[in-house]
């Protein structure tokens, strides 16, 4: 009886391959992946929070989501704000919105230029914003673009959107804590170009109605890249992933084109801007 | 007589019933390390619920073994041998939803 | 930004998983290569009966272990393997080299005592760290015992 320890071969028991290589694939199939579940459920998730009727969101929301800060100035907050409000209701009768959607405006103490919609038909201009309006024209852009996103219902979109999308993420992860809230809020202030490009649309439509041209409107952006171009840091949520401002400024300008500047003046703001600092 | 066969002979007896062991050839193993894909361990997981076999981890178990013996095998070939007695398996727990299996004998000759 | 800079710490611990690690590993196999060489003369069998006929001296139990951890790399690379499924080399080599390790040792402790023989070899492998929930680092621990034989002379 022979015993003995012939070699034996031991690289049979790690799989052929490089490890690298291996990795590399791997990760670009998951980035893709991500890429494509995150787009389908961001889509999916918007679709289906459109569903929920406006009346349903407004009582839902409220006036919480809307927090405001308020400084006593000349002219006072109630003013300004009130005259967005009647400035807003008289665009949003343009605009044909459904049965029920109703628009507040509010005025907050921010100096950063900026507007936004939030959920309940709830829109917020700052003070930065309306210290640096040019006109009623320009200020009319604003408040029309911004109704135009709640009456795409955007704002609802957005949110149904990336709770879908986060909370697919994470299950398919498993690691929810670091991608999914991450990931939602990267997109959670970021409309999509073709969002941005019908409220520019619907805005545009409401202010020639309201006021016979598009005069004065392409100042609002020229007004706020330029802030941007100083501050070059602070991106006001409006321009965020927002289609380019040339662009945007283009085609407010080919509207523009017919304007008679002479023959129909821009309207000066009803209530004074609020000069230097409170 | 035995007829020469390309199959090599496994049992966990200390020999082939039947043959005698002629040459020892000394310890021989085989192990992999496999992950079922991230579907069927959400399955897995919801089964969890009610309970029962996880047919998805008996399939990848089972797969695993049958490597884990064909690379032990392998090194059998490799020393010359046509059976491997003493076998043994060992499973263990790598990472969730991973397993490495084990098999390990003794390779021999027989006749 | 804060994304940024975790993604940009994530990388960096990959880069250091993958060069260190890839080196740790590579020196390893180059020494179990060496001594498996060396120690060719002490012979290993799963066997429980040693050959008949024979005289032994001494027989005694012997036994070889050796705890490995992971790299971040392999961590990292394997849980997206695990989403895919298939085989993790990554782990393989790990969990090969620890057992030729406790093999080695195993030897290595017969030889020292004077044996030239190990029988009724046995491996266990237990997972340390944690192995199943996916937090923590993995390790594992590797045993090879076995009981060795003296053959007396003559």
């Amino acid at each position: 009886m022979q015993y003995e320890n012939p070699d034996v071969p031991h690289d049979v028991n790690v799989s052929k391959g490089n490890s690298l290589t291996e990795f590399a694939r791997l990760a670009l199939g998951m980035a893709v992946l991500i890429a494509l579940v995150g787009a389908a459920t961001w889509f999916g998730g918007g679709r289906l929070a459109r569903l929920v009727p406006f009346k349903t969101e407004r009582s839902w929301f409220g006036e919480r989501v809307v927090g405001v800060a308020v400084r006593s100035c000349n002219p006072s907050h109630e003013e300004i704000e009130r005259y967005l409000q009647r400035l807003g209701s008289t665009l949003a009768g343009r605009m044909d919105l459904p049965p029920g959607m109703t628009i507040t405006v509010h005025y907050t103490e921010d100096d950063v230029p900026n507007a936004f919609a939030t959920l309940g038909g709830h829109i917020v201009v700052t003070s930065g914003l309306y210290r640096r309006m040019p006109s009623e024209n320009a200020l009319a852009m604003v408040i029309g673009h911004e109704i135009g996103h709640v009456k795409a219902r955007d704002p609802i979109s957005a949110v149904g959107g990336s709770a879908a999308m986060s909370m697919v993420l994470a299950l398919l992860t498993g690691q929810g804590d670091i991608l999914g809230p991450q990931v939602a809020r990267a997109v959670q202030l970021g409309y999509s170009r073709k969002a941005e490009r019908k409220a520019d649309d619907l805005g545009l439509a409401a202010l020639l109605d309201q006021y016979g041209h598009a005069g004065g409107a392409s100042d609002v952006f020229r007004i706020l890249a330029d802030f941007r171009g100083d501050d070059g840091g602070a991106t006001p949520a409006l321009l965020s992933t927002h289609p380019s401002d040339a662009d945007r400024i283009a085609r407010l300008e080919k509207a523009a084109a017919s304007w008679n500047r002479e023959a129909a003046p821009l309207r000066p703001l009803e209530v004074a801007q609020p000069i230097g600092r409170c | 007589m035995s007829l020469r066969t390309d199959r090599m002979e496994l049992t966990n007896l200390e020999t082939v019933p039947g043959k005698q062991v002629v040459r020892h050839l000394g310890l021989v193993q085989g192990s992999t390390v496999r992950s079922k894909h991230a579907g069927r361990d959400l399955m897995a997981g919801l089964k969890n619920f009610v309970g029962g076999e996880l047919k998805g981890y008996t399939e990848l178990l089972n797969e695993s073994r049958n490597e884990a013996l064909e690379r032990m095998i392998q090194q059998a070939k490799a020393t010359g041998a046509n059976a491997v007695v003493n076998v043994r398996f060992s499973t263990s727990n790598i990472a969730a939803g991973a397993a490495e299996v084990m098999a390990y004998g003794t390779a021999v000759v027989v006749q | 930004m804060e994304l940024l800079i975790q993604l940009a710490f994530i990388a960096i611990l990959l880069v250091i998983g993958l060069v260190v690690g890839g080196m740790v590993e590579r020196r390893h196999f180059s020494s179990l290569a060496m001594r498996e060489a060396d120690l060719k003369l002490v012979m290993v069998f799963n066997e429980k009966t040693p050959p008949a006929n024979v005289e032994y001296r001494d027989a005694f139990l012997v036994a070889g272990s050796v705890v490995l951890g992971e790299d971040y790399f392999k961590r990292f690379a394997a849980s997206l393997r695990s989403f895919f499924g298939g085989n993790m080399r990554m782990y393989e080599s790990l969990m090969d080299r620890g057992r030729r390790e406790a093999i080695l040792r195993m030897k290595e402790e017969a030889h020292r005592r004077g044996a030239r023989a190990v029988f009724n070899v046995r491996l266990e492998t237990s997972s340390l760290g944690d192995g199943g929930s996916g937090r923590g680092m993995f390790s594992a621990e590797f045993i090879a015992y076995g009981t060795a034989l003296i053959q007396s002379k003559g």
